[in-house]
């Protein structure tokens, strides 16, 4: 039974003293000792930073692969829409289309921003002179040399270049040849990092360039079981404990209808939106508003009340 | 970085445990934690508590 409260009444049960600043004092010796404590014991994740050179150097293949999809537009990032580019509609609710409606605010067009924009800083003739043919060349003609070399490069195991028997590659090998040097480097970090301003700030193009690679980053991300379909959000690097609070938004990721689905990131999201709704209005369901009388664990923490009270 | 993982009294600075069932899965780290919790419920619910002088 539901008791109905007069708000208007002045309380007349048992009133107790509280000492607030006490147990805040407490509360926050507790944690800082707690926290230096563990600190001491277990230290912290400190992995080390992964860039576009420790990418060339230790997977070149799945550098020069990924590099000649960002000239083809094959890529993740040159098909991913708001707000990249416009090559796609992206996540939608219904008619809602909640990445389109963004718009394009941080433009980014995979093959001149990862490849000849860089390539074009960079003192090497031959490079220069690829880019320059590159540009010259029609989009269809771009298209054709390199798909064709992303073909060839997939079916040479383990390639970082395929020679060009049939003149179907045009300046592409001399490109991606000339970018792999510069990631080796490190310049190419440099170049991306730095190519909208002065301060190494933004890492908006790495990261992009880095997520598009399918062998060295997917399978680094899969060895520390940080992948969506890993419970991955619920995962920190090495042995320490993650954010196991997000237990119910990986959960959904894990199983169907959520697991395929291209537009899971705006199923889950409006799931645990309406989880949480019904969370919140939780006293106004009939059954689920008279759990506590059935589970009655509030009777535990208040057993000494209730005790009195009997 | 290895230095102050080094100065660690216990090292986790290696490939986690993962324990599970089909779909389901969790990380010894993450279980020693979720379990930590329930315990720490259970503590607060059945232990005295320390009582001021008004209780």
């Amino acid at each position: 039974m539901v008791m109905k409260v007069d708000p208007s009444k002045k309380w007349s049960g048992p009133v107790r003293s509280y000492d607030i600043i006490k147990e805040g004092v407490i509360a926050v010796v507790v944690v800082a000792l707690l926290a230096a404590g563990l600190s001491l014991f277990f230290s912290s994740p400190d992995e080390k930073a992964v860039t576009l050179k420790s990418w060339a150097l230790t997977n070149a293949p799945d550098f020069v692969q990924t590099a000649t999809g960002e000239l083809a537009g094959t890529t993740t990032s040159a098909g991913y829409g708001a707000p990249y580019n416009n090559a796609a509609k992206g996540p939608t609710l219904g008619p809602l289309k909640l990445q389109d409606w963004a718009g394009v605010r941080i433009p980014v067009d995979p093959a001149t921003s990862f490849v000849t924009e860089p390539l074009a800083i960079l003192n090497d003739p031959a490079a220069n002179d690829a880019v320059t043919a590159w540009k010259e060349a029609s989009s269809d003609q771009q298209g054709k040399w390199a798909t064709a070399y992303v073909d060839a490069l997939g079916k040479a195991t383990d390639a970082v270049s395929v020679a060009d028997t049939a003149n179907a590659f045009g300046p592409v090998p001399e490109m991606v040849s000339a970018l792999l040097v510069m990631a080796k480097t490190g310049a190419l970090d440099g170049a991306l990092t730095t190519s909208d301003t002065p301060l190494p700030t933004d890492f908006t193009k790495p990261l992009l360039f880095l997520a598009d690679s399918e062998g060295y980053f997917g399978e680094l991300a899969a060895a520390q079981h940080l992948g969506g379909d890993q419970w991955g959000v619920m995962n920190e690097t090495g042995s320490w404990p993650g954010q196991s609070w997000l237990w119910l938004f990986s959960l959904w990721y894990q199983v169907e209808p959520f697991k395929s689905s291209g537009n899971a990131d705006t199923l889950v999201m409006t799931l645990m939106g309406l989880l949480t709704l019904c969370l919140a209005l939780f006293p106004i369901f009939p059954f689920i508003r008279k759990l506590p009388y059935k589970i009655p664990i509030h009777r535990l923490i208040w057993k000494k009340w209730y005790a009195r009270k009997l | 970085m290895h230095s102050a993982l080094n100065m660690a009294l216990i090292n986790l600075n290696h490939p986690a445990h993962y324990l599970g069932i089909g779909p389901f899965q969790v990380s010894v780290g993450n279980l020693v934690i979720i379990v930590s919790m329930f315990v720490i419920f259970a503590m607060a619910i059945f232990l005295p508590f320390p009582h001021g002088k008004d209780d």
